[in-house]
């Protein structure tokens, strides 16, 4: 059981950064090997999970669901008001969705999700998260300059455009519905989805773009 | 806790590589420790907000410069040290210094992805209690909270906001994190950049957080 205790855990923390090797890869392998020892884990099963992840749930989830939301007006209010139920109707409700928000961007409202604290995010529905989101720079940041963040990624959000920051404080989770590109009717919600950026579901990117 | 973790607002870290390749994992080790993450036993007792403090306690030096992944190396072989999975000298070692256990079987990536589906954990509890605030209230966030875990940021300690929405009662995180589930009634509270940073005076920005009612007090 654990003891609750910082100090105790601080204390550890302090043995760990002495005795632990310096490279990330050795640290990780000793642990998954006293755990394999120990019975814990299995590393056939820690293959799947990576497979998983790589291959099947990522942000590709993410863009259908947007992909219907723009194809679909029922779809869109009810992803708008329940959004936990409607991703469960695709089979996407999972890791860190159970308490999902989508938040709708608007010619006047462009939204941006960040977690300050620690690095919160919708897993089953956007996969993994990138490095730059789990970054000081970004987490100090999208709180307190997102216009400033937005331009470096490229975009560009006029003075009259209110942002909006999510910062994903408890256990509810954020994703960005970003505005459909122009010059899109007509096209199949396949062909909708490939034109969403995982960068537009958190909220780093805005003007998303018909193909050409 | 007035930990490095609590970031927001925080100035001097630079520009964002916004160039990074969009790949879901940068290295093996990577995906290994988060999968490690996912699919680990020998948990009796955690919580998820223990194993946040946990992370949070790292040695702020080591929080700010190792890699991500790998401070979750760490917040996970400490709460299994604490939680006495296995000791100091094992993981030092690499080495359990019993003989092998028989590990789970193993899953096949199907059954992977129905675990992913039942890792949909919800936090709602509930509670007799009617919450206090309702839409549009004014509020101020407290300014003393507590040297454990917290989830309220000191960015938005003692700023006025206003209830955004209300989502029930969730499951308590600074309670959590010690161990017990107790729950409060939650709300997005909506705070404007302009009370939040000296150099927003001018903008209509603003910012979402979501508080249980403990941080809160009718302004």
């Amino acid at each position: 059981m654990p003891s609750f205790d910082p100090d105790t855990v601080s204390e550890i923390h302090q043995h760990l950064h002495s005795h632990l090797p310096s490279e990330s890869a050795l640290r990780v392998k000793a642990l998954e090997t006293v755990l394999v020892e120990k019975g814990l884990v299995n590393s056939q099963t820690i293959d799947a999970w990576v497979e998983a992840y790589s291959e099947e749930v990522g942000p590709k989830r993410g863009a259908l669901i947007v992909a219907k939301a723009w194809s679909d007006p029922a779809f869109k209010a009810s992803l708008l008001g329940d959004a936990v139920s409607t991703i469960d109707q695709l089979g996407y409700l999972g890791k860190a969705t159970a308490h999902l928000k989508v938040v709708e961007n608007t010619p006047e409202v462009h939204n941006l999700v960040v977690c300050t604290l620690c690095s919160c995010y919708p897993f089953s529905i956007l996969g993994m998260a990138p490095n730059w989101y789990k970054t000081a720079a970004y987490r100090s940041r999208a709180v307190r300059d997102p216009r400033g963040v937005l331009q470096e990624f490229g975009v560009e959000v006029e003075d009259d455009i209110e942002i909006r920051v999510w910062d994903s404080t408890a256990e509810l989770r954020y994703m960005v519905l970003p505005e459909r590109p122009a010059n899109t009717d007509g096209l199949s919600e396949e062909a909708l989805a490939a034109l969403v950026t995982r960068n537009s579901m958190i909220g780093t990117d805005r003007n998303l773009q018909a193909n050409v | 806790m007035d930990g490095m973790h609590d970031l927001g607002g925080k100035q001097g870290f630079g520009p964002i590589d916004v160039n990074e390749t969009e790949v879901p994992f940068h290295a093996d080790w990577e995906g290994r420790m988060w999968a490690i993450a996912q699919c680990g036993r020998g948990r009796d007792g955690w919580t998820i907000d223990w194993w946040r403090h946990c992370r949070e306690l790292i040695d702020p030096v080591d929080y700010l410069a190792r890699p991500y992944f790998d401070s979750w190396m760490q917040a996970y072989t400490a709460t299994y040290i604490d939680s006495g999975a296995f000791s100091l000298e094992e993981i030092i070692n690499a080495k359990s210094d019993q003989p092998p256990i028989e590990p789970p079987a193993a899953i096949d990536t199907r059954q992977v992805l129905k675990d992913v589906q039942s890792q949909a954990t919800r936090f709602d509890r509930p509670l007799a209690q009617t919450p206090q605030f309702q839409i549009g209230d004014r509020i101020i966030t407290n300014q003393l909270t507590t040297s454990h875990h917290t989830r309220l940021p000191a960015y938005a300690r003692g700023k006025p906001g206003i209830i955004y929405a209300y989502h029930g009662a969730h499951i308590f995180a600074d309670a959590c994190a010690q161990g017990s589930e107790r729950p409060d009634h939650i709300y997005s509270v909506v705070f404007e950049a302009r009370d939040l940073w000296p150099e927003a005076q001018q903008k209509n920005d603003r910012v979402f957080l979501d508080l249980w009612e403990s941080y809160l007090e009718s302004a």
